[in-house]
């Protein structure tokens, strides 16, 4: 499969501090690639980079031949982004902020009513989706949003902690809703601390420390190269 | 386009809460209210004013001293007490403002062209404008009565002549002269007419200032307390198509809250100066000296105000993305007030040609003071002034307008912040 990703030696500063040191990944087409590690180790910086939110240091980006410092437009047209601690405004009704940000996507009527229409399946929140955003738990805020990230079926899907907030129940939905996505043909890039759901979801796993990739693989492969039980080990064993 | 309006609707949506309607309504309804009870008052000020008189005297001449301050738009209480004590005890129970005790041997002291006292007790029964007007009620009195006795002197000791003649031997006719335009009246009706007319103009211009600033500056800082504005960033839209629906519908929703609070303003300043502006000959002068907005001036005012909203919309979107949150955004608006609040009292209290260099040429350095100035400027047929003005505005508008651009187009947006404590960075 062609790579729809390509990041080849992404370093970024913030000032004298050095957030990524060199990173380098290529997503394939439909496939669900992961970043994980600590906190600070540089996961929401290379999403927010790949996002266009953030520009790189030195490096590249490229999304489907699209450059991220030359072309951030085009890379927009085939990206959504869903950020850990992203919300919805609370003034307008759930119904009324899909219909919002499906019209930034939709070339007309009809095709804004099917992303509308995907989104709604998507967050499942049946009627609340009429009332205003301010009024829905943490975790049904998620799901809307989650909703809007895949209703334009993205030809990349940038989450960040997918199920950051969510209970049990919410967070397993929100996990089969992502695989049957991708097994649709959406690739995805997420980053996440929780290990077992790394494990669920991700066809491939980059683990990343101090702004460096250290191992990346499927999570079978690791596991039989560092001679693990779970994911949480051969991190451990990398970082060694 | 279609992006543009989507998003500008969702602004405006967002701007214009129940809650800010609610409350502009409400202040309104408030200065409608507070208005019609000023413009009563002074109503009732400017009628016939009630005084007391104890009238020791009781000669003939007090009797047609009190007939002639009766003519003289003053309603005259007599009381009935039997000395100066009581009259004041009587006159305290009632509701007139001012007691005058005329003393007895007063008309047989006029009667031989020698001076004599007379008591006058003003009772300050409130402290407001219109209740600490009775020192006013009483220096009429006091002319009148003047007036009524010397003319009375002059009558019987020159009866050929007009006492008015005796007294005023020379008249004067006034001219004003504005530029090119010259207008037979008063300077200083004229004056207060200008001040009463140009005091709209400023408070408004205040208010749609401030009042944009402060949206645009929430808005920003909403998103990012919100966590909305990574979100809106990735989206398929140029920045500048956000900056700029931010702006606009800063401007509509600071526009509106402009109009609903100045209908309630005007209503209140017409109760408290309406009388100025009503006065019979000026509104004459007034059009003859070219005082009166025309067709022109209204548009170059327009347009100088079009450009300093233009020009706090720009600042005020920079100082937004500084805010961390809502509650930083009230701080962050306080430079903006300090930079219209400075050309609003200076233009109001000082002329800018007496000013020093350097406060001169700060106050011209601030976008602001331009369409403050603007108003005098057209008054005074200064025009160059006025696009001078325009022009540095123009310029500062592009330059904020640039800066904002770039800010909005770069990681800044994200990571500028104002803060005390040591910078955060997610990694």
């Amino acid at each position: 499969m062609a790579p729809i990703l390509k990041v080849e030696g992404l370093k970024k500063f913030y000032g004298r501090l050095e957030a990524l040191k060199g990173v380098d990944f290529q997503v394939e087409e439909g496939e669900i690639f992961a970043l994980i590690g600590p906190n600070g180790a540089g996961k929401t910086t290379t999403l927010r980079i790949v996002a266009t939110l953030l520009t790189p240091s030195e490096g590249k980006v490229e999304l489907r031949g699209f450059d991220v410092k030359k072309q951030p437009e085009k890379i927009r047209e085939n990206i959504s982004y869903l950020p850990e601690e992203a919300g919805a405004y609370r003034n307008l009704r759930g119904k009324d902020y899909l219909k919002f940000m499906a019209n930034f996507y939709a070339r007309t009527d009809d095709e804004a009513s099917q992303f509308i229409k995907r989104a709604e399946g998507v967050a499942d929140l049946g009627n609340r989706l009429a009332e205003k955003v301010g009024t829905y738990s943490k975790g049904m805020v998620r799901k809307l949003l989650l909703g809007r990230a895949l209703m334009t079926r993205p030809a990349l899907a940038i989450l960040d902690e997918p199920t950051s907030g969510l209970d049990v129940i919410n967070s397993l939905e929100v996990r089969e809703i992502i695989k049957r996505y991708a097994r649709e043909g959406i690739s995805v890039l997420l980053s996440s601390h929780n290990m077992l759901e790394i494990e669920f979801l991700s066809d491939r796993v980059a683990l990343v420390d101090k702004g460096r990739i250290l191992d990346a693989g499927t999570p079978r492969g690791l596991k039989e190269k560092y001679q693990a039980e779970n994911l949480e080990t051969v991190f451990r064993s990398a970082v060694q | 386009m279609k992006n543009f309006r989507n998003l500008l609707i969702k602004e405006i949506k967002d701007m214009l809460t129940p809650q800010l309607i609610i409350s502009l309504l409400f202040m309104m309804a408030l200065f409608y209210f507070i208005g019609g009870v000023t413009k009563k008052e002074a109503e009732k000020a400017a009628g016939k004013q009630k005084i007391s008189i104890l009238d020791q005297d009781g000669s003939e001449f007090s009797r047609q001293l009190l007939a002639g301050l009766q003519t003289m738009n003053f309603e005259v209480e007599k009381i009935k007490a039997a000395d100066p004590a009581a009259a004041v005890d009587a006159a305290r129970a009632g509701d007139t403002n001012l007691l005058v005790i005329i003393p007895p041997g007063f008309g047989e002291s006029v009667a031989k062209f020698e001076t004599k006292e007379i008591q006058t007790y003003t009772y300050m029964r409130n402290f407001s404008i219109m209740g600490t007007r009775s020192s006013g009620i009483l220096r009429g009195v006091i002319s009148a009565i003047n007036t009524y006795l010397s003319d009375d002197f002059l009558k019987k000791k020159i009866p050929e002549f007009n006492p008015q003649n005796v007294k005023n031997p020379i008249k004067s006719k006034d001219f004003i002269i504005i530029k090119s335009r010259m207008a037979e009246g008063s300077a200083a009706m004229i004056a207060g007419f200008v001040a009463s007319q140009s005091i709209i103009i400023p408070v408004i211009l205040m208010m749609i200032l401030i009042y944009s600033s402060q949206m645009v500056i929430s808005a920003i800082a909403m998103e990012k307390q919100n966590k909305t504005l990574e979100t809106l960033l990735t989206v398929p839209i140029s920045r500048a198509t956000i900056v700029s629906a931010k702006m606009l519908a800063a401007g509509l929703a600071g526009l509106l809250s402009a109009a609903i609070y100045m209908v309630g303003f005007r209503s209140y300043m017409g109760g408290v100066m309406g009388g100025i502006a009503n006065a019979p000959g000026v509104s004459q002068v007034v059009q003859k000296l070219g005082l009166a907005f025309d067709a022109k001036a209204l548009v170059i005012l327009g347009i100088s105000l079009f450009f300093a909203i233009l020009c706090a919309l720009a600042l005020a979107t920079i100082l937004g993305v500084l805010a961390e949150d809502f509650r930083s955004a009230q701080s962050l608006i306080m430079p903006m007030i300090f930079l219209v609040m400075i050309p609003y009292f200076i233009s109001m209290f000082a002329d800018i040609k007496t000013l020093s260099l350097p406060i001169k040429l700060l106050l011209l350095a601030i976008p602001f003071s331009h369409p403050f100035l603007a108003t005098q400027n057209i008054f005074l047929e200064n025009y160059r002034a006025v696009l001078f003005g325009i022009l540095y505005m123009a310029v500062f508008f592009a330059v904020m307008v640039v800066i904002a651009a770039r800010i909005f187009s770069t990681d800044r947006v994200l990571t500028m912040k104002l803060r005390w404590r040591k910078k955060k960075v997610v990694l």
